[in-house]
């Protein structure tokens, strides 16, 4: 007869070997347990590593002008979306809406959120055809998801005690966010709105993939036409301008965030 | 002080629990005159921040009603509140990000145009009436601050500017003097006893004994929830507050 503690040990090793024989079935099914496959890959990723060096950057000139544009579409498409995001974060507040309209509002952005980016850009692709217009719509609409549930989230986090206090005065709804929710949250919705931006500058680099616009129309091209050393230039030059903008959104939050709980002078 | 005893508010037979545990609050009962002070203390846990939420409307009792002259009190989460009972919470409540001139124009909320006010634009002399009531209160020149910058005294005094952009008839402060020094306490309540002296109700709650014996026109005492005392401030009232307080 088995001992109780030899069970949960033979329990155990069971566990372990079922989750090994899932695993390597699973490697396998996608294909990493193919040794010719494996080889293959690697001399590739060879042949790609070696076409990468040295960059070209005969086509710099024109990756710059589509990286403006991709700049462009992060840029305007982030304004739409915390247009949108703005309205909606404040219906879904507690504090100012009851139950049946914040969890319609918070549904409604969970589905704007459920579609990826890439997705978004391809149904406005088919809607208002290639360009930037298509991208800068998608990241629009898939900024509004985002930035609708991290800002009601925001909103969420208000002392309770300053909506009671702003409330006490006797105030309408709209007073209140406009007067205690949004000046409450100013440094957080200004730091959403940062991220969701150096966020957008990373995502709208692939919009043109599709055919929305973009730096990544060109990267793709190089791929396609096997040029790595002018994808090379393309993404050096995509890394350079996502540090200028985290160099610059941090400056921005210097300039315009304060202290969250700076120290009272003494009496 | 005036001698009106007129009942500004009138809390009967409070009951309220937040869950179905013990009630916080068990039968109390209280009236505060116009031109009064008065203060109502307990223990932490007795009961006073969700009697003055009781009052202000914030919350609604299970059993009881408050009126505020003569007017019954309708709680609800989301229905405006009468802007003629101000409340100042344990921790004041201000908007830390917001100026102290905009924080005191909040208190003018509940009578100015909504639209307008939307978009920053008060009637000149609310902007008037603000700022005369920061000079009153000697921070007139602290006005364009973050009230963040603000001392701990300055800031007791800007919800106090808040408060009286209300015009206030009951004015109700929930320990708001329990974090500062013994001084700057006295300041603020001798500001407080002018409000009253004006014809405004005034209940304050505290734990500090000392503030009812200087300060109350009545004093009342809450212990777990249940009122133990309620009575004229007199010489000999010290005496009968910390027996009551004690049990």
């Amino acid at each position: 007869m088995m001992g109780r503690g030899a069970l949960t040990a033979w329990l155990r090793r069971l566990g372990g070997l079922v989750l090994i024989a899932a695993l390597i079935a699973t490697l396998r099914s996608v294909g990493l347990l193919d040794p010719e496959r494996l080889v293959r890959g690697v001399r590739n990723l060879g042949i790609f590593a070696r076409g990468l060096f040295p960059p070209d950057p005969s086509t710099l000139p024109t990756l710059g002008g589509a990286m403006l544009e991709t700049i462009q579409i992060a840029f305007a498409g982030t304004a739409i979306g915390f247009v949108l995001a703005l309205p909606l974060a404040l219906l879904a507040c507690p504090v100012l809406f009851g139950p049946p309209v914040t969890a319609s509002v918070k549904l409604v952005l969970a589905l704007v959120r459920t579609v990826p980016a890439l997705f978004w850009a391809i149904v406005f692709v088919v809607a208002v055809g290639l360009g930037p217009a298509a991208g800068t719509l998608a990241v629009a609409l898939y900024s509004l998801g985002y930035l609708g549930k991290l800002l009601y989230e925001t909103f969420d986090g208000v002392d309770p005690e300053v909506v009671e206090a702003v409330r006490s005065v006797g105030c309408s709804r709209a007073q209140l966010a406009r007067y205690a929710i949004l000046p409450e949250t100013a440094n957080g919705i200004l730091a959403l709105l940062l991220f969701m931006f150096e966020y957008n500058v990373r995502a709208s680099s692939i919009m043109g993939f599709v055919g929305a616009g973009g730096i990544g129309f060109y990267l793709l091209g190089y791929i396609q036409l096997l040029r790595y050393d002018l994808l090379l230039s393309g993404l050096l030059l995509t890394l350079a301008v996502v540090i200028l903008i985290d160099w610059l959104s941090g400056l921005v939050r210097r300039m315009f965030l304060i202290p969250v709980t700076p120290a009272a002078p003494a009496e | 002080m005036t001698a009106d005893r007129r009942p500004a508010l009138e809390a009967s037979d409070l009951w309220f629990s937040y869950s179905a545990r013990r009630p916080v609050l068990r039968g109390v009962s209280l009236t505060a005159a116009a031109g009064e002070i008065t203060i109502v203390l307990g223990v932490s846990g007795s009961g006073k921040t969700t009697l003055l939420k009781l009052c202000k409307g914030l919350l609604g009792p299970q059993r009881g009603a408050v009126r505020v002259l003569g007017e019954p009190v309708v709680a609800g989460r989301r229905r405006r509140l009468d802007p003629g009972v101000a409340y100042i919470p344990q921790h004041l409540g201000l908007v830390r990000n917001s100026g102290v001139l905009d924080n005191v124009l909040t208190g003018a909320l509940g009578r100015v145009a909504e639209l307008p006010s939307l978009l920053r634009r008060l009637p000149e002399d609310e902007l008037r009436r603000a700022q005369a009531l920061l000079e009153r209160l000697g921070i007139g020149g602290k006005a364009a601050e973050k009230v963040y910058a603000l001392s701990g005294g300055e800031r007791q005094r800007v919800a106090i500017a808040r408060a009286l952009m209300q015009r206030p008839r009951l004015l109700l402060a929930d320990e708001f003097v329990s974090q500062l020094d013994v001084l700057t306490s006295r300041d603020i309540l001798t500001i407080v006893r002018g409000i009253a002296a004006e014809g405004v109700a005034v209940v304050v709650t505290t734990h500090e004994m000392e503030l009812a014996d200087r300060y109350a026109d009545t004093v009342i005492v809450l212990r777990d929830g249940e009122k133990v005392l309620d009575r004229r401030a007199q010489a000999e009232t010290i005496t009968d507050i910390a027996l009551a307080l004690r049990g």
